[in-house]
């Protein structure tokens, strides 16, 4: 404890208590602009100085109590500097600012106010800083920034979300988005952080109708004190909520109704608060398949889709479950489930922006909150909400991610039980590195939400082994083999683990031999998966083929082109033989005399993966793509393919038709296909019908390797 | 590091493009706006590609008095048909080489004693992507009295050998003390009370670090030093390095002294091949690592917590004080932080004892002191004079006299940050209290001189100038009161006004004053109100006939010489 006096008062407080914070408990009001609880103070504004006996005044927000100090915070000397302090901050303030007219609480304005300052006798700005109007949700007045710091620490240590920071110097410094970008355009988040440090109008809302959800029946807007009434909601700042009227509403539904529609972009995530909703998938549970005809070579070939039952293909996933974007998985027999009150869903929807997974309908009439991405992440950052959340997903959904761990799946129930009071959920933040290659393995994780990055580091660089999604899970070579993580894994967007740590791990794999026995057979199939790369990686013949992608390539189909009359006939075969719709298009990279055709190449990274809303799409062991049979025909891999080598497969499919219950009607479903390479077929297609040979698959590493002379290979 | 990264990116484009900051920030995990907020702040990046000439005129004091403004406006006047991608002139401030004024960059390259017609030449040769450069001016080692050592190499460094072996840091700290050995830098602090508070620090990890970042307008001592006894600045960082138990040293220098960077460089190599600095030097047990850190630019670096800030990687803004760098310095740790002139005192103390030392000064002062001496003299330059020197004799018989055969004006002790104090007080002694009871500063040792046709009104303008396009902008009285004590010496010189407004002006000045010196976090801002108030209280009757009259009784304000003009350059949002 320290001892000291202010104002006169003697006061004992503990040890590095600051000068301002001791006064607080003393009552004595310090006036300050920059200083805010539970930020690092800076003492910039300088408005807190206080008269410590030393030849100038202490900020006393980051002066520490010293033993047997004698604090002066109110003289004539103290006050005076004070007003000409707030004179010169008015001298430059747009009076009255947005925040003083929206809410008359500026904070600069107010203490201008009661020191009596009319009018600042400085000179005024001559050049207007300017404004920025381009974010949806914050209007930023940069002639009303005073510098306090206060949105910066709001954005770097109550979020986490680096964007905003001091740039220039001196009179022309001013807050800056990363590279001084207009806040629209910036990677802020709009989580609202900024606005609701700021003191005065430089940050301030732009009210409801920029971050509104559009109102539509059954849309109620209500008031931030009904929400905190809610006790999920307790903790969140009522300020925040106030300030985000509209970005959050309560809305209701009638049985029956549809309240998201799998495979449809979105940005709302739902919280049910009473009733119940189905939840299911209407897409056809089925994969594409190509069956010859005729007889012939160029046999008239039909797509049709069938499931694993009827098709079984290599490596296909045995997943009993298919993950969603809700609490529960559903089952690949059966795709229904349903949701009730306090249930979560729409979460990847909302925080990663990928399409909606499943279909909801309400099966009773309903009361869900639906939110904004800047609600949801607020709520998310909650403990109520989160441990809400938690508790519903350890009930619910973590039994079943752990049995979807093939060597788990035999666990008896009381293990899992123990397992499932045992884990612990967390959370990662976009590009956060979850395990780092070189560091000592201490857990197995499992993905609950978002895509994990894998990512291995070689000799020559760097490459992308997986992208990990729901249900999958990582961690276990580290833990069963040296000790130490073999590759780099990193949160690509908003993700989820569940994490078990490497005692419990060990444990278990020590009482179950049968455990043991799968986990090592994986690890020593992927470490042996992985030296063949390394191997590969190794060979790879010079940096132009990797700068052209092709490289990243396992497998390629290169026209030579001095033999390639251009007939199309390999474009035709294709399309023959995948239902007319042709996976092949005779354009791409130019090499020396050949030409590398756009089809699958079985990336290294491979880019398709990433956001499948429900993990349908997944590369075997042998490295080729398979989309499994639950894709929901959103098209998003398609899109995210760089090469343009995911096609969409429209079907024809019998579904419920809503205009007549009971009923069925035929609707067009859609799914997506990627270069098979014609496994059906003893060659493919392509290759089979080029009438000049001058179509070939090639291995690009034997084949670039040879055409080079051997010269480029290490 | 960040600068590095920064540097190279620079070196390449020639700027530093948004899609190369934007690998960094990837690469380096590094936020973008920290990336931003670093290269907006310090004048040696470049956001946008620069123009094929990029002219910079110094302005300040010491070029002020030699005709930079009319320097300046004649360039712009001969360049005004250029593209601004071509030709950019500019003011920039002191480029530290106020004994040869004036001083332009071109293209970072520092030209001294230019004409209009010799800067428009170099220009011209920049613009046709020809080297700039000028002949540095021959410097033969100049015997300094302050060296203990003779012309041998194998004889320096004698102090830090015999340390190693007797180990006598206490009694090292006792003989600093007993000479009273004080910061040379400007703020005077013992320098026995600072080692004596790292040694104490428990921390086994502690920095050494010499700023050579002078940057005062008129501050060029150091930069002499550094040139002639480069041996005695590492040595005084050597044995505050075993003193008080750091184990590296930093030296901080401004950029703009590539040539005493080299030397230094060669120094600290030699040092490195004879065993005297890294692992076990002199075969002791104690190891000192030595670097040279060349500063991304600005005057507020030479600020003592703003300089470890800028070494961290961080925008070089002042850190609140306490605690001070002896307790939580570079990194956090203990840091031991000096001038370069203070560093090499140490050396000279310990080889020749307490009495020599105390014997070098006189009238009653101690020791010896370098004294830069620019404006208005005959022979500007570094002189190494006793300590208590009285300042006429620093003016009249080493410089020369004033240029021209004029009369003295006025002379600041020490750059602007000792105001600006009358002819008559010319016999005032080079020393810490004299100085002080003056209502002035011993500083650095930076006198300059005015003479008869200096306007004090335009020299205090141009001093609050200095500060306001140098403050960091960290603190509100300091980075907006140095712009409205600026504009309001910009409307006094600009015509007359009514008494009753002078009168709110001078007490709306006062309180400014009062704000700045009291609550601003460093020395900048609390000493920016000096040079005006020092010209009110002894050129009072000069003031009031701009203010009142309209009339400069110089001649020098309404017309082409003052610096109302470049004044008005206000900072906006690039």
């Amino acid at each position: 404890m320290v001892d000291l006096t202010i104002d006169g008062k003697p006061m004992r407080v503990p040890n590095g208590t600051t000068v301002f914070e001791a006064a607080g408990m003393g009552g004595i009001h310090i006036p300050t602009l920059c200083h805010l609880q539970n930020q690092t103070p800076v003492g910039v504004c300088r408005l807190c100085v206080v008269d410590t006996g030393a030849r100038v005044l202490s900020a006393s927000c980051v002066r520490a109590v010293e033993p047997g100090m004698k604090v002066v915070t109110h003289s004539d000397k103290i006050l005076h500097a004070r007003k000409t302090l707030l004179e010169l901050l008015m001298s430059d303030h747009p009076s009255p600012c947005a925040r003083q007219e929206q809410s008359g609480d500026c904070e600069l304005e107010g203490l201008a106010k009661a020191a009596g300052i009319a009018e600042a006798r400085f000179a005024k700005r001559s050049i207007a800083r300017g404004e920025d109007d381009s974010s949806l949700a914050i209007a930023v007045d940069h002639d009303a920034c005073i510098l306090c710091d206060r949105c910066i620490r709001g954005c770097d240590e109550v979020k986490d979300n680096f964007v905003l920071g001091r740039m220039g110097k001196g009179y022309s410094a001013g807050i800056a988005f990363d590279l001084n970008a207009p806040m629209g355009a910036s990677t802020c988040i709009s989580c609202g952080e900024c606005m609701v440090s700021c003191p005065t109008g430089a940050l301030t809302n732009k009210g409801p109708a920029g971050t509104a959800i559009c109102a539509g029946p059954g849309t109620e807007i209500f008031e931030a004190e009904e929400l905190l009434q809610i006790p999920v909601f307790r903790g969140v700042s009522g300020t925040f909520l106030e300030l985000n009227r509209g970005a959050i509403v309560k809305r209701r539904f009638r049985k029956g109704e549809v309240i998201c529609r799998e495979g449809e972009f979105g940005s709302t995530a739902f919280y049910m608060v009473e009733g119940r909703a189905k939840v299911s998938l209407s897409a056809p549970i089925a994969h594409v398949k190509t069956q010859g005809g005729a007889k012939g070579f160029f046999k008239r070939l039909t797509s049709t889709l069938v499931g694993r039952e009827e098709d079984r293909r290599g490596e296909e996933t045995r997943d009993r479950t298919i993950p969603i974007d809700a609490s529960v998985d559903l089952s690949y027999g059966n795709p229904v489930a349903e949701l009730g009150p306090g249930d979560l869903f729409g979460e990847m929807t909302c925080m990663n922006f990928y399409p909606r997974s499943a279909t909801v309908v309400a099966e009773s009439d309903i009361v869900a909150y639906e939110m904004l991405r800047n609600v949801l992440d607020i709520m998310l950052k909650n403990k109520a909400f989160r441990a809400q959340l938690d508790e519903t997903y350890r009930r619910r959904a973590l039994e079943n991610h752990l049995r979807g761990v093939p060597m788990f799946a035999d666990l008896p129930p009381e293990f899992i039980g123990h397992l499932k009071e045992r884990v612990e959920l967390q959370g990662f933040a976009p590009g956060q590195v979850i395990v780092q290659q070189g560091d000592t393995a201490d857990s197995f994780y499992l993905v609950r939400i978002g895509f994990v990055k894998v990512l291995e580091n070689y000799p020559g660089g760097e490459m992308v082994l997986a992208y990990l999604s729901r249900g999958d899970y990582f961690g276990e070579i580290g833990l069963l083999g040296g000790g130490d993580r073999t590759a780099t894994c990193t949160a690509l967007d908003h993700v989820e683990l569940v994490r078990i740590a490497g005692d419990d791990f060990r444990d278990m794999v020590a009482k179950f031999p049968g455990v043991r026995a799968g986990l090592e057979a994986v690890a020593a199939e992927r470490r042996a998966a992985n030296q063949q790369r390394l191997q590969r990686v190794d060979s790879v013949p010079i940096d132009q083929f990797l700068s052209q992608g092709l490289m990243e390539a396992q497998s390629l189909l290169v026209l030579d082109l001095q033999n390639c009359t251009r007939c199309d006939a390999c474009v035709n075969a294709c399309a023959e033989a995948h239902d007319g719709v042709t996976r092949l298009v005779r354009d791409g990279l130019r090499f020396e005399g050949y030409l590398v055709a756009t089809s699958c190449r079985q990336c290294r990274d491979p880019l398709c993966m990433v956001g499948c809303p429900v993990g349908s799409i997944r590369r075997r062991n042998s490295l080729e793509v398979i989309i499994e049979d639950w894709c929901i025909g959103c098209g998003l891999c398609a899109r995210n393919c760089p090469y343009g080598n995911i096609n969409l497969h429209p079907f024809e499919v019998l579904s419920d038709d809503p205009q007549n219950p009971g009923r069925k009607k035929a609707v067009i479903k859609q799914k997506a296909t990627s270069c098979d390479l014609c496994t059906h077929l003893k060659e493919p297609s392509c290759v089979y019908a080029c009438p000049h040979d001058a179509a070939h698959r090639v291995d690009p590493k034997s084949f670039f390797a040879e055409m080079l002379g051997g010269s480029g290979a290490k | 590091m960040i600068f590095d990264d920064l540097r190279a990116i620079q070196l390449r484009y020639g700027f530093l493009p948004t899609a190369e900051l934007e690998g960094l920030s990837q690469r380096t995990h590094t936020p973008l706006y920290q990336l931003h907020s670093v290269a907006s702040f310090y004048p040696h990046f470049h956001l946008a590609p620069p123009a094929k000439a990029e002219i910079r005129v110094c302005a300040d004091m010491s070029c002020h008095l030699n005709g930079a403004c009319e320097l300046r406006m004649e360039l712009q006047r001969r360049f005004a048909g250029s593209r601004p991608e071509d030709v950019q002139i500019r003011d920039v401030s002191c480029l530290g080489r106020c004994e040869r004024a004036p001083a332009i960059s071109i293209n970072d390259q520092i030209l001294t004693e230019v004409s209009a017609a010799s800067a428009e030449q170099m220009a011209r040769r920049a613009l046709r992507g020809e080297e700039v450069d000028q002949p540095h001016p021959e410097q033969a080692r100049i015997a300094c009295k302050a060296d203990p050592y003779g012309d041998g190499d194998d004889q320096k460094y004698g102090v830090v050998r015999k340390l190693v072996e007797s180990r006598a840091w206490d009694d090292v700290l006792a003989q600093l003390k007993a000479a009273e050995l004080r910061g040379m830098g400007g703020a005077g602090f013992p320098t026995s009370m600072k080692w004596d508070l790292v040694r104490k620090q428990p921390d086994p990890v502690k920095y050494v670090v010499c700023n050579a970042d002078e940057s005062e307008p008129g501050t060029i001592k150091d930069r002499f030093i550094m040139t002639h006894l480069p041996h005695l600045v590492i040595e005084g960082m050597m044995i505050a390095g075993v003193v008080t138990g750091a184990k590296r040293g930093i030296l901080y220098i401004r950029h703009e002294y590539a040539r005493e960077e080299e030397i230094l460089g060669g120094e600290i190599g030699r040092c490195y091949r004879l065993g005297l600095l890294g692992k076990r030097i002199l075969s002791s047990e104690f190891d000192f690592d030595l670097e040279v850190f060349v500063s991304p630019g600005g005057y507020i670096c030479g600020e003592e917590s703003a300089l470890l800030e800028a070494i961290e990687g961080h925008r070089a803004e002042p850190r609140n004080k306490p605690p001070f760098p002896g307790q939580i310095g570079l990194w956090q740790k203990p840091t031991v932080i000096n001038n370069v002139e203070t560093f090499i005192n140490v050396p000279q103390i310990l080889a020749r004892g307490v009495d020599w030392f105390v014997a070098q000064g006189v009238n009653g002062s101690r020791g010896l002191k370098f004294v830069g001496v620019s404006g208005h003299v005959e022979r500007p330059g570094v002189f190494e004079l006793p300590m208590g020197t009285p300042i006429r004799e620093v003016i009249f018989k080493h410089a020369g006299g004033i240029r021209g055969g004029r009369s003295l004006k006025a002379f600041a002790p020490s750059g602007p940050s000792s105001g600006y104090l009358p002819a008559s007080l010319i016999d005032v002694p080079l020393d810490f209290k004299a100085l002080a009871d003056a209502g002035s500063m011993l500083g650095s040792g930076a006198i300059v001189v005015c003479d008869d046709t200096t306007c004090m009104l335009d020299m205090a303008l141009n001093a609050v100038r200095f500060y306001r396009n140098e403050s960091c902008g960290k603190c509100v009285p300091c980075r907006l009161g140095s712009q409205k004590m600026t504009d309001l010496l910009v409307r006094w010189t600009e015509g007359a006004v009514l008494e009753p407004q002078y009168r709110a002006d001078l007490a709306l000045l006062d309180d400014l004053a009062l704000a700045m010196s009291q609550t601003s976090i460093c020395g900048l801002g609390q000493i920016a109100p000096a040079p005006i108030q020092s010209v009110l209280k002894h050129f009072r009757a000069e003031v009031d006939a701009h203010v009142l009259h309209g009339q400069c009784p110089s001649g020098v304000c309404f017309t082409a010489r003052s610096c109302a003009g470049e004044a008005q350059r206000v900072g906006i949002r690039p």
